[in-house]
């Protein structure tokens, strides 16, 4: 694997990953919503 | 959870590796990022804010909804798509799943593994799917039985006792299952010491090192596009049903955005470092590129057992790969069931029960066509007439009357309603323009590019024209049963629609 794909390949796992981790901090934090 | 079980699907792990693969490795990202950010998420956003205005005068099914959205009598004749296209889908879809249950169960017992070359696993798939010379669909139709009894079972439950149950377990499930079978494969160094370059870093490579070059080619950004669209299962209706069970002060914004997220994260890390890193550090370059070429769906049956049958324990992870597909289709299958449920039992004012039985009768007799006679291309049809061309057509459909037809100022004041986060004001020009524009661009492609060509039946064989002629035609027959059906439900229940001030929340007897 070459350099821009490594570079690719981690800037799409990181902007996912915090994407992620901050989707559900927030989901957590908020009261629970009862279907 | 329940929207983030029926956005991750067999696509994740299937499709978006080959469309990678096959539209420029690393810089097919740039276009998926951009169509996720200004496509996906705002028809995420659109969906779940309609489902949820919908759900306040006790409507969870698309006809009913877009009534509710302007005063125009045929507006709820548009809406039948959004229960018409999850209902063909779910025809067929279950069927799919089915092998997945029949493949694992192949794992375990060691007979799936016992094949090692590409031709005996393709002839194992034929033979199973009934369309080998001599061999019959027993297995498959047994198994299909148990997968139909399932999904049935499921939705009898009720959204939280049945979908919301299966999603809180098979969900994680699914997700250890897919990190263990990525971190196995992602452990397989260099399989094969003769061959040095085939090896799991050269095979990532193959998926990530981006070809700048494509960028510029139409077809890329299409295909980028296309796969945001259905990875995220918008245009369908069962988000809008889902999100009708929310209460008003629910956030549609955050639970939205989790929802993509989650399915980004089983899609572009997991998916993304399974398939196509594994057939590349098995096969080679060459293999790599002939096993994307010959689809996704024979890079799941026939490239990954054949792969797992050359490493130690491969039953163990065959039966993991084929358990994590299974969960990902029948999360996904029961949200397909759930917008025509609820129409009967929303506008008929049917139980859950009976509305589940009447599902469950109309769509097994259904399904039997695409059972036998799947080799006459009648499940390709329903794909792309219920899991295509449905799809887009409904996302422009709701885009355009949430945002044009009910107005930008309300339509983000309900999006907005009960919101911690505050969406960016670029995304009104966004959502009104862009997203739209986007989506006709998408559906003029599709119909010059494989609808005329489909309508005029090019490529079928003369001996099943006559099967894809019986498919279209059962599908107008179907679309205007349904049609009726609202009309009946409309002019029957009319004097009984619920007003915005006395509607109960609908997910407490869900």
């Amino acid at each position: 694997m070459n350099l821009w794909g490594w570079i690719f390949m981690l800037a799409s796992w990181g902007f996912i990953i915090g994407l992620t981790i901050f989707c559900f901090y927030r989901v957590l934090v908020e009261p629970e919503q009862d279907l | 959870m329940a929207v983030a079980g029926s956005a991750v699907g067999l696509g994740n792990f299937l499709r978006f590796p080959v469309q990678a693969t096959q539209n420029g490795g690393g810089a097919f990202m740039i276009p998926y990022f951009i169509s996720f950010l200004i496509l996906g998420i705002p028809l995420m956003w659109i969906e779940w804010a309609i489902g949820r205005y919908g759900g306040l005068f006790g409507h969870g099914s698309a006809p009913f909804i877009f009534n509710r959205l302007a005063k125009n009598r045929f507006l709820k004749y548009l809406g039948v798509i959004g229960v018409f296209g999850p209902v063909v889908i779910f025809i067929y879809y279950t069927y799919i799943e089915s092998w997945l249950l029949g493949y694992a169960f192949f794992s375990i017992s060691g007979k799936l593994l016992q094949f090692t070359t590409p031709a005996s696993m393709k002839s194992f798939l034929l033979a199973y799917q009934g369309l080998a010379p001599q061999s019959n669909l027993l297995t498959a139709y047994l198994f299909f039985l148990i997968t139909f009894g399932l999904n049935i079972w499921i939705l009898y439950r009720g959204l939280k006792g049945g979908i919301e149950w299966l999603c809180n377990w098979a969900l994680p499930v699914l997700f250890v299952f897919g990190i263990i079978v990525a971190v196995r494969v992602l452990t397989l160094g260099t399989p094969n010491p003769s061959q040095p370059d085939w090896n799991i870093l050269n095979g990532l490579g193959f998926m990530w090192n981006p070809d700048f070059s494509v960028l510029t080619n139409s077809k890329v950004w299409l295909a980028a596009a296309g796969q945001i669209f259905f990875t995220l299962s918008v245009g369908i209706g069962a988000i809008l049903t889902y999100a009708s069970y929310l209460n008003r002060g629910d956030d549609v914004v955050l639970s939205g955005t989790t929802a993509a997220a989650t399915n980004e994260f089983a899609e572009v890390i997991l998916g993304g470092s399974i398939v196509i890193p594994a057939a590349f550090a098995f096969l080679g370059a060459a293999g790599a590129t002939q096993a994307a070429a010959s689809g996704a769906f024979n890079l799941g049956f026939v490239t990954m057992p054949l792969i797992f049958g050359k490493v130690p324990l491969g039953e163990f992870f065959a039966l993991l790969w084929f358990v994590l597909l299974f969960l990902a289709g029948i999360t996904s299958s029961v949200s397909l069931a759930e917008p025509a449920i609820a129409l009967v039992r929303d506008e008929l004012k049917l139980s859950r029960s009976k509305s589940v039985t009447i599902f469950a009768v109309a769509t097994f007799i259904l399904c039997q066509p695409a059972i036998f006679f799947l080799g006459n291309g009648v499940v390709d049809e329903l794909d792309f007439w219920g899991g295509t061309f449905c799809l887009v057509l409904f996302a422009l459909i709701e885009t355009i009357l949430f945002i044009w037809v009910f107005g930008m100022d309300k339509a983000w004041e309900e999006i907005h309603h009960g919101a911690e986060l505050t969406i960016p004001r670029f995304y009104r020009f966004i959502m009104k323009y862009i997203t739209p524009v986007f989506l006709i661009f998408i559906l003029g492609f599709w119909f010059i590019q494989q609808a005329v060509p489909t309508l005029m039946m090019k490529g079928i064989s003369p001996q099943n024209a006559p099967y894809i002629l019986a498919t279209r035609i059962g599908l107008v027959v179907f679309f205007i049963a349904i049609a009726l059906l609202v009309r009946f439900a409309y002019y029957r229940m009319q004097p009984f629609m619920p007003s915005l001030d006395n509607t109960k929340n609908r997910g407490e007897d869900a």
